[in-house]
């Protein structure tokens, strides 16, 4: 299944490792040092773009927990993102806090506030838990906007850039890096959180909640939990998103962001830890190939409509979330398992 | 105390177009378990269609205005049989997501055929005010209130009395039974987003026929669904009730608090607050039906 033929576990140890194979561990090797070299060959817009797949990443992952794994759908995920943003620039720029603690806050905030939104999930589940996710998402970003003496409104906070002691990060670069080892911590928190007794309590959670508690899963308990871990996630994104961009501004952590990230997990593979890295890879990409195109195809073709360069974006994303979810409910990380083990098999696959 | 009538009956009409909508969900929900997400797009895009239909193709209002329901239909019946016929039995999360996709494929498209920001409809209702008592109040909100009562009642008397009434209500009972019986239950899925669908346009014409046409109109979608959980998902009659509720909490509520908390529009989280009030009070809303689940 997910190991090649031939391959026996001796211990139990071994039975838990994640990566098994002297393959496995060469992959693992080849892909981080073509990521850790990635700003040598990559330009400054590319290295943006790799920045934002990474913080999506980051909050996608903490949404997949909680919808993916414990099946509570969540369509308010960019209002908690907002939460972490604004607590860690307040005490970052008005506390003079360092960063780092200022990003732990962010996390434990988000936490807490998605924590209390998730109150509801006790009692209601479906339906009604997604319209209390939204009105959590409006219910933030109205406060953020209306709070204008600690939030700024809508012009939004100045941030101050990223720092470790006194190494200020600045460049696109020590960007990069910072996003890219938060993130690979991110996936790997994720990765091994769902093989633990809460992940597993999670999975009992969301094939069937009622047979979970008859098991002696304590549902306020774990339900909480994942409110808890995955809005921490939304928290750090929203963090290192408002750091990285200088500003927190509540156009960031629109509706229609949180709307996005659902997308992304369908599309991904829910209930995975690759999917939202496929999911996430292929919305941005999408995302520029539209930016990128749809002036050129504009000006070649002047009959085209004139909304059409605005328009084109949340047209083409919702049409692949319907496309998915009709012909690949399983996503994009089910093809991926196909695929590898069509490749293990060759040339005999059957 | 003029204001606090005028409030009353602007909230209390303009609540009657929310029940309107929101009985499009309903519709969906009881016959076919999908919650329909997308409606306040549905809402943009067919007041768009009419503004088309009437303003930029001038047709005159007793051939455009059947020509957006038949519209409207054609739309439902398509929405139904290409999106949502191929998830039918799969679970809740995939068909809420369906319809969240739905909603951002439709605002796209609206933003590429109407690029402008906002429109107006023409008159649809006469220009002379009305005075009742001391409050002062335009045509539209009396007319507005009087269509949507009238299309309730027709409702009702279609799901009393006619025989495809009589099966979705039959369906939204007991599917398996239904089924059993002979009802071809994908024609009432395809019937009831069809309904869904010109009730949105009802709603829509109606809406924009007071504030204009704007891209704010998808919130009326967000409206309708504390409507519905206010009145409980699966009730007709809570629907009808509890959008009067919510356009006179909004109102008047908004009208009177502004003095108070200075915050920009408080009017739009206003629904939301009821919602998470509902939700932790009395979580099946006034009229829903709280099942008992088995393992």
């Amino acid at each position: 299944m997910d190991l090649p033929s031939g391959t026996r576990n001796y211990n139990y140890a071994e039975d838990m490792a994640i990566f098994r194979t002297k393959t496995h561990w060469f992959l693992l090797f080849a892909l981080l040092v073509i990521l850790f070299t990635a700003p040598l060959w990559f330009g400054n817009y590319w290295l943006s773009i790799a920045n934002l797949i990474g913080i999506t990443i980051i909050a996608v992952t903490g949404l997949n927990i909680l919808t993916g794994y414990c099946g509570q759908l969540s369509i308010g995920h960019a209002g908690f993102m907002a939460v972490g943003a604004y607590t860690s620039v307040i005490l970052t720029t008005r506390f003079n806090l360092p960063f780092l603690v200022g990003l732990i806050c962010a996390g434990v905030m988000a936490g807490i506030i998605g924590m209390i939104f998730g109150i509801p999930s006790l009692r209601v589940k479906g339906f009604y838990l997604a319209i209390s996710t939204i009105a959590a998402q409006a219910i933030i970003i109205w406060v953020i906007r209306g709070w204008t003496s600690v939030t700024g409104g809508y012009t939004g906070l100045e941030a101050s850039p990223a720092s470790i002691g006194n190494l200020i990060l600045k460049s696109q670069t020590s960007e990069f890096f910072l996003i890219l080892i938060i993130t690979i911590i991110a996936i790997f928190a994720a990765k091994n959180l769902v093989r633990t007794r809460v992940g597993r309590a999670f999975v009992a959670i969301r094939d069937n909640d009622l047979a979970a508690e008859v098991m002696g899963i304590n549902l306020f308990r774990y339900k909480l939990t994942a409110f808890f871990i995955g809005c921490f996630f939304a928290g750090i994104a929203g963090a290192l998103l408002a750091h990285i961009s200088r500003l927190a501004s509540p156009e960031y952590f629109s509706f229609t962001n949180s709307v996005l990230y659902i997308g992304m997990i369908i599309i991904g593979g829910l209930g995975t830890t690759i999917g939202p890295i496929f999911g996430v890879i292929f919305f941005q990409l999408l995302n520029v190939l539209v930016t990128k195109l749809s002036p050129a195809l504009q000006s070649a073709f002047p009959h085209l409509p004139g909304g059409f360069t605005s328009g084109i974006a949340p047209m083409l994303f919702g049409l692949a979330i319907i496309l998915f979810l009709i012909f690949e409910p399983r996503g994009i990380a089910h093809r991926w398992q196909l695929f590898k083990s069509a490749y293990r098999f060759w040339p005999f696959s059957y | 105390m003029a204001q606090l009538l005028q409030f009353t009956i602007t909230g209390l009409a303009i609540g009657m177009i929310y029940s309107l909508i929101a009985l499009g969900f309903v519709v969906v929900w009881k016959s076919s378990g999908v919650a329909n997400l997308s409606l306040g797009q549905l809402v943009l895009l067919l007041s768009w269609f009419t503004y088309s239909m009437l303003a930029q193709a001038g047709l005159p209002f007793y051939f455009g205005l059947p020509l957006v329901i038949v519209f409207a239909l054609l739309l439902g019946w398509i929405i139904e049989r290409i999106i949502l016929r191929p998830l039918i039995a799969q679970p809740i999360l995939s068909l809420i997501t369906v319809t969240l996709g739905l909603a951002y494929f439709i605002e796209g498209i609206v933003v590429i055929i109407w690029p402008q920001s906002q429109a107006s409809l023409p008159r649809l209702f006469p220009m002379e005010t009305v005075h009742i008592g001391s409050a002062v109040v335009t045509q539209e909100y009396l007319w507005a209130a009087l269509i949507s009562v009238v299309l309730f009642i027709l409702l009702s008397l279609y799901f009393r009395y006619n025989r495809m009434g009589i099966a979705m209500r039959a369906t939204a009972d007991d599917q398996k039974a239904v089924q059993a019986c002979g009802i071809p239950v994908t024609k009432i899925f395809s019937r009831s987003w069809m309904f869904a669908c010109v009730l949105a346009a009802v709603g829509g014409i109606l809406m924009s026929s007071i504030g204009g046409i704007r891209q704010g109109l998808t919130e009326t979608g967000l409206l309708a669904f504390s409507v519905v959980i206010l009145g409980g998902l699966d009730s007709f009659a809570g629907a009808m009730i509890a959008g009067p509720i919510i356009g006179l909490v909004e109102t008047v509520g908004s009208g009177y608090l502004a003095n108070f908390i200075k915050w920009p529009e408080i009017r739009t989280v206003i629904p939301f607050i009821i919602i998470i009030i509902v939700m932790c009070v009395k979580p099946y809303g006034l009229f829903g039906e709280n099942r008992i689940e088995r393992i």
